[in-house]
C-alpha cells in the first residue's frame, strides 16, 4: 500500500478511537450505544498493536528474525514444536483467557461504566500486553525457563522465592475467590445446579470416549460433550419444575462448597484423562465459541448501556464491594487490563512453540489484546442492564437487606429505581426463584448475557435457557480453574516440599499426592468457606485480595523484565515496563494499605474484626479477618522486597560496578528463516 | 464494450479466487489452531514419533507421556 494511503488509514483510525474515547468519556446524561466502547477499544488496540508494540520490538527487544527459538533448536516433537503463529495465539489465548475478565469488569461497574472501561483499554495496551510480551520473548531467549527462574537469576534467590510465594498465594485465593463466584450463582438454582452436576458425568463419558472408542479424536468428543451439556440444560429447566428433583438441586451455599471442596480434591487424585482432561477440553470448546458468539451478539445488536459512566460509588461506598474508584477499580480488574497470572502462561507452554522471534509481538501482545477485548464485552453486558436491576443481583443481604421490598427501597434510596415486582418478573423470565443478592459478578454477567441475546435470538421466551447457557458457561470455566489450579498447586507444593523429605516431591507416590492434594484443597477450601460464611457476601474481602495478589505477581514480572532490560544495556527505553511497574506499585501499595489499616471496617480488614470483636462477634469470624490483612500485609513486604532488590541491581549496573550479564541462551542461526526464504 | 466486459469478468474472477484462497487458508489455520488447543496434533506428533498407529493403547501410552506437561500447565483466571 502506498505510503500515503496508510499515513490517512493510520490516521483515520486513531481520529476514530479517539472520537469514540471522547464519547464515551464526555458523554453525560443520556444512553450511549455500546458500540462506541468497542470502536474506543478496538482503534486504540490497532495503534497500540501497529505502533507501540513495533516500537518495543525494534527499539527495546531488538527481536531478531535471524535467531533460532528454543522450539527449533529443542525440537522434539513433545515439549518444544515449532508451531504455526496463529496456532501459537490462539493455544496461548486459550490459556490465559479465565473467568477473570468477565467477573472482574462485571463487579468494577459499580463505578459506572467509565473508569474499568478506560482502565481495561489503556491498562492493557500500556501494561498488561507489554508484560505478556516481553516475559515471552525473555522466556524464548532463555529455552523457556520459567518466570520465576528468571525471577531467580536475575534478581537473585529472593527475587525467586518472593514469585514461589506469590504464584502460590494467588492460586490459593485466586480458587476460593472463583469457587465462591459459583457458589453464589448456583446455590438455590436448581436448574444451574443440576446442569453443572451434569458436566462431571459428562466428562467423564468424554474420557472413556477418547480412551476407549475414538483415541484422540478430543474435537469430536467435545462437540458430543457440549451436545450433551445443550441436553443437560434443557433437562434443567424440567428439574428446576419438578417439586422432587428440584428439591434434591436445590442447595444453601454451605452445602454446594462443601461438594466443591470434595470435587476439587477428586479432581486433583484421580487419573487426568477421567476427568480434568476432557473436562478442560470440553470449557475450552465451550469458551471459545461462546466468547466468538458474545461478540458476534454484541457488534449485530449494538446494545445501549444503561449504566451511567459514573455512579456515586466512585466515593467508596458501593454495596458491590467497599473502596474508592482509585485503588479499587484497578484490582477489581486485573485480568482484562493487567494479570501477574499472564507472566506463568507466557513462560510456560507458549515459548516452546514459537517458531521466531518476531511471533513473540503477535502471540504476546496481541494476546492479551484479545483478552482485553473480552473485558470490554463484560463491562458491556453488565452495563446494558438497568442500574437498579444490577444492584439488586450484586448487592448482598448484608447491606441492602434480606426481604426484596426492602432491598428494593434501600437500592430506589440511591437514585437506581427497582421494584421488587420487577425483580421477581425478572427472576421468572431466566427461571430463578429469586436474582436478589447474588453476588459474584455471575449472574449479573448471565443475566447482561441473556439480556442481550433474547432481543434477538429467541426472544424472551429464550431468555431463561441463555441465562443458564451463561451460567454453565461461567461455572464450566470456573471448575477448570478449579481443578487445574489444584493440581498445578499440588505440583508446587511437592516440589516444595521434596526438599524438605524426597519422597513428597515424587508425583507419582499416592501418599504424597493425596497429602498435597489435601494441603490445596483445604487452603483454598478454607477461603471459600469464609466468604460463604460472611455477612458481606465474601466477594468484598476475597475479590479485591485476589485482585493484589494477581497484581503483585504483575509487579514481580515487570521487576524482572526491568532488571533484564537495564542488564540489556536498554536503560534508555526502561520506561516502556518501569511506568506501568511504578503504576501497579502505586495501586497494589494503596490497595493493600487500604484493606489492611483503613479505619472505615467495609473496607478494612482489621477495622472489620474490631467492629465484630466489639459486638462479640463469632470469633472464627475475626480471626478470618485477621487472616486476610496478614495475607495482604506479608505479600506487600515481600513484593516491597523484590522491588529493592530489582533497585539496587539495576543502580548497580547503571553505576558500572557490576558487570550488565544477560543470561540469555547463546545465539544460533535460524535454518527456518532460511527455509521461508527459498 | 466487450473488452471491459471481459476484463471485468477477469477482475471479479481473481478477486473471488483471491477470497477463496484467503478463506480456505483462514479455515486450515483455525482447524489447525483447534487441532493444537485440542492435542489432537499432540497424539498425531507423538504416533509419528513412535511410528505407531492409533489405538487405545497408543492413546494410553500418550497420555501417560504428557500427563505431568499438561497437569503443570496452568489455566488463567
Amino acid at each position: 500500500m502506498p505510503k500515503v494511503f496508510r499515513v490517512l488509514l493510520w490516521t483515520s483510525i486513531s481520529l476514530l478511537g479517539a472520537f469514540a474515547l471522547a464519547t464515551i468519556a464526555l458523554h453525560r446524561g443520556e444512553q450511549i450505544n455500546a458500540m462506541w466502547l468497542v470502536v474506543a477499544a478496538v482503534a486504540t488496540y490497532a495503534v497500540g498493536y501497529r505502533f507501540y508494540s513495533s516500537f518495543i520490538a525494534a527499539k527495546l527487544l531488538a527481536i531478531d528474525p535471524l535467531r533460532a527459538t528454543p522450539a527449533e533448536r529443542l525440537d522434539n516433537g513433545r515439549d518444544f514444536v515449532p508451531t504455526n503463529k496463529w496456532v501459537v495465539f490462539g493455544h496461548h489465548f486459550a490459556a490465559i483467557a479465565g473467568p477473570g475478565p468477565l467477573v472482574g469488569p462485571v463487579l468494577a461497574a459499580q463505578f459506572g461504566y467509565l473508569p474499568g472501561t478506560l482502565w481495561i483499554i489503556a491498562g492493557a495496551v500500556l501494561g498488561g500486553c507489554i508484560q505478556d510480551f516481553v516475559i515471552l520473548l525473555f522466556s524464548v531467549r532463555r529455552d523457556g525457563k520459567s518466570m520465576t527462574e528468571m525471577a531467580k537469576t536475575e534478581i537473585g534467590k529472593v527475587g525467586g522465592f518472593v514469585s514461589y510465594l506469590a504464584v502460590i498465594s494467588i492460586i490459593i485465593i485466586l480458587l476460593g475467590a472463583v469457587a465462591l463466584v459459583v457458589v453464589n450463582a448456583l446455590k438455590s438454582s436448581p436448574w444451574g445446579t443440576f446442569t453443572i452436576a451434569m458436566t462431571m458425568p459428562i466428562a467423564v463419558l468424554m474420557g472413556l470416549y477418547l480412551r476407549r472408542i475414538r483415541p484422540g479424536k478430543v474435537l469430536e468428543a467435545s462437540v458430543l460433550g457440549f451436545v450433551l451439556v445443550l441436553a443437560a440444560i434443557i433437562g434443567g429447566q424440567w428439574v428446576s419444575q419438578s417439586a422432587s428433583w428440584a428439591a434434591v438441586f436445590t442447595l444453601t451455599g454451605a452445602t454446594l462448597a462443601v461438594l466443591l471442596i470434595i470435587y476439587g480434591f477428586t479432581a486433583s487424585v484421580l487419573p487426568v484423562w477421567l476427568l480434568l482432561a476432557p473436562r478442560d477440553y470440553l470449557s475450552t470448546f465451550v469458551k471459545l465459541g461462546t466468547i466468538a458468539l458474545l461478540a458476534i451478539g454484541i457488534v449485530v445488536l449494538r446494545p445501549s448501556l444503561h449504566m451511567p459512566p459514573l455512579t456515586r460509588f466512585i466515593d467508596g461506598s458501593g454495596p458491590v464491594f467497599a473502596g474508592t474508584v482509585f485503588p479499587f477499580a484497578f484490582i477489581t480488574i486485573a485480568c482484562g487490563a493487567v494479570s501477574g497470572f499472564h507472566s506463568l502462561i507466557s513462560s510456560g507452554t507458549t515459548p516452546k512453540l514459537i517458531r521466531r522471534e518476531p511471533e513473540t509481538r503477535m502471540v504476546g501482545y496481541g494476546g492479551m489484546l484479545a483478552e482485553s477485548m473480552v473485558a470490554v464485552m463484560a463491562m458491556i453486558a453488565a452495563s446494558v442492564l438497568q442500574p437498579g436491576v444490577y444492584f439488586a443481583v450484586n448487592s448482598p443481604a448484608g447491606i441492602v437487606g434480606q426481604a426484596p421490598e426492602t432491598a428494593a427501597a434501600t437500592i430506589s434510596a440511591w437514585g437506581f429505581p427497582v421494584t421488587a415486582a420487577e425483580m421477581a418478573s425478572l427472576a421468572h423470565a431466566v427461571g430463578e426463584q429469586t436474582l436478589f443478592n447474588r453476588t459474584g459478578g455471575a449472574p449479573a454477567f448471565a443475566v447482561g448475557m441473556a439480556h442481550i441475546f433474547s432481543n434477538s435470538l429467541g426472544g424472551q421466551a429464550m431468555m431463561a435457557l441463555w441465562y443458564h447457557f451463561a451460567i454453565m458457561f461461567e461455572a464450566l470455566f470456573i471448575l477448570t480453574v478449579l481443578d487445574a489450579g489444584t493440581r498445578v498447586g499440588r505440583f508446587m507444593l511437592q516440589d516444595a516440599l521434596g526438599h524438605v523429605w524426597k519422597p513428597l516431591g515424587r508425583t507419582s507416590w499416592y501418599p504424597s499426592i493425596l497429602f498435597t492434594s489435601g494441603l490445596m484443597v483445604a487452603a483454598w477450601g478454607y477461603f471459600l468457606w469464609q466468604g460463604v460464611k460472611d455477612p458481606l457476601g465474601g466477594i468484598n474481602s476475597l475479590w479485591p485480595l485476589f485482585g493484589i495478589c494477581n497484581q503483585l505477581l504483575a509487579t514481580v514480572a515487570l521487576c524482572v523484565a526491568t532488571t533484564i532490560i537495564v542488564k540489556m544495556g536498554r536503560a534508555r527505553y526502561v520506561l516502556v515496563t518501569l511506568i506501568p511497574l511504578c503504576w501497579l506499585v502505586a495501586v497494589t501499595f494503596t490497595a493493600s494499605y487500604h484493606k489492611v489499616l483503613n479505619p472505615n471496617p467495609r473496607i478494612g480488614f482489621l477495622a472489620h474484626a474490631r467492629q465484630l470483636a466489639s459486638a462479640g462477634a463469632d470469633a472464627r469470624l475475626i480471626f478470618n479477618d485477621r487472616l486476610d490483612a496478614a495475607v495482604a500485609g506479608v505479600l506487600v513486604v515481600l513484593v516491597a522486597v523484590v522491588l529493592i532488590e530489582s533497585t539496587l541491581e539495576w543502580a548497580r549496573v547503571l553505576s558500572g560496578r557490576k558487570a550488565a550479564e544477560v543470561r540469555e541462551t547463546p545465539f544460533v542461526m535460524t535454518q527456518l528463516a532460511l527455509e521461508e526464504q527459498r | 464494450m466487450s473488452q471491459i466486459a471481459c476484463g471485468a469478468g477477469a477482475l471479479a474472477r481473481e478477486t473471488l479466487d483471491a477470497i477463496l484462497r484467503a478463506s480456505t487458508r483462514s479455515f486450515t489455520v483455525l482447524v489447525a489452531a483447534l487441532r493444537e488447543i485440542f492435542d489432537e496434533s499432540a497424539y498425531a506428533r507423538f504416533l509419528d514419533r513412535q511410528r505407531a498407529t492409533s489405538s487405545p493403547i497408543a492413546y494410553a501410552e500418550f497420555l501417560r507421556e504428557s500427563e505431568i506437561a499438561k497437569v503443570r500447565r496452568p489455566r488463567c483466571c
